[in-house]
């Protein structure tokens, strides 16, 4: 199910209204309903996978409650590494197998032999496994690193795993924020559920307004991009950009907002990454659960940067290269994680990687200065130029995409595909970039004005805007769900 | 919760209004004149209606149109003389010109081309070519007056049917309720961009859902073909049937068909029985631009120039003479 289909806009109230009215005497039987319904939401793609969901839960809630009772370390270890190599294997299995067997056959031949036959399998990717995989693993190695204790109650670990505003795209959640929401006692709270209501809102705008309305032209520009002069494919891998953070911000301020709406507030995922100064403040502001994860998880037990420079450098490098293939089986992923660490590590050994950390662009003024202008645009060109080798289908694309701009170095207007007005999506990203920089303070107040007229406009304007650039034919789904 | 709901109501029913109003003030949703059944059971629209067309979630394409007295979208009124040389065009929303101002349409660039011709249109959106003919032969006193009749054909929509019969389904998008509704604007943009589609699609599917229990098999290639000769062989016999009943003046009449679309048989059958026909095909094959709105398939401004020329350069050729 959609969070921008019918079909959600029908299950949401009746889930919203049974788990406050019917519900809402006992967190047991309010969590048992958020199970159920997080269920039929997953299970409305493809029910045989929600068998995956319950094993990757029934694994974790065991293999928690191992590694807690047990007093021995390397008993410990061995159930954390039983946790790893299940979701890890799941992952492997279903989303790297073909990708480790292509890439063997590939090898091979370079070296010279010629395997006739391959054991590819057809196998369909589950919808958000990378997402609860990873979450559920972080269950267990909280727990390993004696961070959590485990819960006893499987229901509510059930529902920690499945909850489903934030199932199949994120923000990966921690027990400890999420698990420890889902055991206690939730009132309902009538700031938190409006506020929940204006971040759909926000949301919807982001992922209809301008993730969908862009992709028709971004498909356009790298579908055909052996035909397009260099001002067209720079043109497509900006827009890029901008569908990008619109689909997958946009899914996560649904989510969020969704979870208000359940008295749960979950971790932010986005924070305006747009406006960032460096590649390290972007870091910090885009996908911030799993960027967090893999500082968690990966970076600090690796020592992060207590080490060494060279070590920690190396650190840096596997962060980037395993976030990279996070996203999926295919070296163009790899490859955008390597130039992301690239971009990071001079950042790194200039000292640079912090100092935006509790600040954002023009802070306490109304414009940033002409050097944050400067900086803004530097990062959002590298991380833009980045992308060429996210969007494109391999990596001969990617690079053939590079050296068409470099051949090919003209400018020339582009048409929409579909012949509509070009300067209509320009007007649009120009109001949309000023007015997130309007909302940059809060990533959870999108909707922040002291008058409740103006309050009123924007969300007119808003509903308005879905309207003009909605678009029936497209494909919906958002851009995260293939990883 | 109580504060919640209410609320949130009051605030949709603000918005709804508010964008009520910005639907109006931008005129985003198309305004359709309203359609009635004449004495002789004709259906056209009630006459002098003014409008505008919309097409397109950001009003892409917009143009007005105007009902004359005939009940016809046209810049002209119909008065057939036998002192002027006429010619009618007959047919569907392509002829009807809806999207196109009503001051720029076929009619008008047929006029600009040939100035001693008045062009009259006789478009109507869903007419088929039952409908045609019954409108010719309910008209024909006027229409015995017109030179030239050329009637728009879509073989594989436009002869269904052997006989005319009142289309009760399409008068039935003026039931009072639907009239009601169309009073929005808002309502009708929302139609228009297909914001309630997802509503009846799900209403469709847990209909078949409910209902059918054997779902219907793909055909294989031939009993596909097997069905598609049936159907030219009907639509063959449906012209032929059409013809008997209502009449068809082969030295007045003629033809305006797309031969990429038309069935062969179809076309040898006409050229067989000396039927007059235009065909545009080439001259919209060799078009380097686009012919068709963006929004839908009608023909945008450069489509119709090119029939206009098609129509006027045949219109040439026979007053010289010329055989086709």
């Amino acid at each position: 199910m959609l969070f921008n289909s019918l079909e959600f806009f029908i299950f949401l109230p009746i889930v919203f209204i049974a788990y406050w009215y019917i519900f809402k005497k006992r967190i047991r039987a309010q969590n048992i309903f958020l199970l159920v319904a997080s269920y039929v939401f997953y299970g409305l793609w493809d029910w045989r996978f929600l068998f995956l969901i319950l094993a990757s839960t029934v694994v974790d809630f065991f293999v928690g409650q191992a590694i807690y009772s047990n007093d021995s370390n390397t008993k410990k270890k061995i159930w954390l590494w039983v946790s790893v190599l299940f979701n890890v294997g799941l992952l492997g299995f279903f989303k790297y197998y073909n990708f480790f067997i292509n890439s063997w056959v590939d090898f091979v031949s370079i070296v010279g032999y010629d395997i006739k036959s391959t054991w590819t399998l057809q196998i369909i990717l589950p919808v958000g496994i990378s997402f609860y995989t990873f979450q559920t693993m972080s269950y267990s190695l909280d727990i390993y690193y004696k961070r959590l204790t485990p819960t006893k109650d499987f229901i509510s670990f059930a529902t920690f795993v499945s909850f489903f505003p934030q199932l199949v795209a994120g923000p990966i959640e921690r027990a400890s924020n999420l698990l420890s929401q889902i055991t206690s006692k939730r009132t309902f709270n009538y700031v938190q559920c409006t506020d929940g209501l204006k971040l759909i809102l926000w949301g919807l705008f982001k992922k209809i307004v301008i993730a969908d309305a862009l992709a028709p032209i971004v498909d356009d520009i790298f579908a055909n991009y052996g035909s397009y002069p260099a001002s067209t494919l720079i043109l497509g891998v900006s827009l890029f950009s901008f569908q990008v953070y619109g689909d997958f911000s946009g899914y996560s301020d649904i989510a969020i907002g969704t979870a208000k709406l359940f008295g749960i507030e979950l971790m932010s995922n986005f924070k305006f990454p747009i406006f960032s100064r460096n590649v390290a403040e972007y870091w910090q502001r885009w996908h911030v659960s799993l960027s967090t994860w893999f500082r968690h998880y990966v970076y600090i037990p690796l020592g992060g940067n207590r080490v060494g420079k060279l070590k920690s450098i190396r650190n840096i490098v596997i962060i980037f290269l395993v976030s990279g293939f996070w996203h999926g089986a295919n070296w163009t992923f790899i490859a955008w994680g390597a130039f992301h660490a690239l971009l990071y590590i001079p950042v790194f050994l200039m000292g640079r990687n912090r100092i935006y950390m509790n600040n954002v662009v023009a802070e306490n003024r109304w414009f940033p200065s002409v050097i944050e202008i400067f900086q803004i645009l530097i990062t959002f060109s590298l991380v833009t130029f980045s992308r060429v080798f996210f969007r494109s289908e391999s990596i001969t694309d990617a690079f053939g995409f590079l050296e068409q701009i470099y051949s090919n170095f003209t400018f020339e207007t582009y048409e929409h595909p579909l012949g509509y007005r070009m300067i209509d999506y320009f007007v649009l990203l120009g109001v949309f970039v000023l007015y997130e920089y309007r909302i940059r303070r809060d990533e959870r107040s999108p909707f922040k004005f002291k008058s409740k007229i103006v309050r009123f406009i924007a969300y007119a304007l808003v509903i308005l805007g879905m309207m003009l650039f909605f678009d029936d034919n497209i494909d919906r789904s958002f851009i995260y769900f293939q990883f | 919760m109580k504060k919640l709901f209410l609320k949130s109501g009051l605030y949709v029913f603000l918005i709804l209004i508010v964008l009520e109003g910005v639907a109006r003030i931008f005129h985003l949703g198309k305004d359709t004149p309203t359609r009635f059944l004449d004495e002789h059971k004709v259906e056209k629209w009630v006459p002098n209606q003014n409008g505008f067309s919309v097409t397109g979630n950001r009003r892409q394409n917009f143009s007005e149109f105007h009902i004359n007295n005939s009940g016809f979208n046209s810049y002209r009124e119909f008065t057939p003389d036998q002192n002027r040389i006429e010619v009618a065009l007959v047919g569907d929303s392509f002829i009807e010109g809806f999207h196109q101002d009503y001051y720029n349409s076929i009619g008008k660039k047929i006029e600009n081309d040939l100035p001693k011709i008045e062009v009259y249109e006789y478009g109507y959106a869903g007419y088929d070519f039952a409908d045609q003919l019954h409108l010719i032969y309910s008209y024909k006193k006027q229409f015995d007056l017109i030179d030239h009749v050329i009637l728009g054909i879509k073989f594989s929509n436009d002869l269904t049917r052997d006989e005319y019969k009142v289309v009760t389904g399409r008068l039935a998008l003026d039931t009072p309720i639907n009239k009601l509704l169309k009073k929005s604007k808002l309502l009708v943009y929302c139609k228009s961009i297909g914001l309630l589609d997802p509503p009846q699609e799900l209403l469709y599917k847990t209909r078949k859902f409910f209902r059918s229990k054997n779902p219907e098999k793909p055909l294989d290639e031939q009993e596909a073909l097997r069905i598609k000769n049936e159907k030219e062989k009907t639509y063959l016999a449906n012209f032929e049937g059409l013809i008997d009943k209502y009449g068809y003046d082969k030295n007045r009449f003629t033809l305006l068909l797309d031969s990429r679309i038309t069935s062969p048989i179809f076309i040898s059958y006409l050229e067989q029985n000396k039927f007059k026909y235009i065909d545009f095909s080439r001259s919209f094959e060799n078009s380097k631009r686009s012919t068709t709105l963006i929004y839908d398939r009608h023909w945008n401004n450069h489509g119709r120039t090119l029939i206009a020329k098609v129509i006027s350069t045949y219109l040439k050729k026979k007053n010289t003479g010329d055989p086709k």
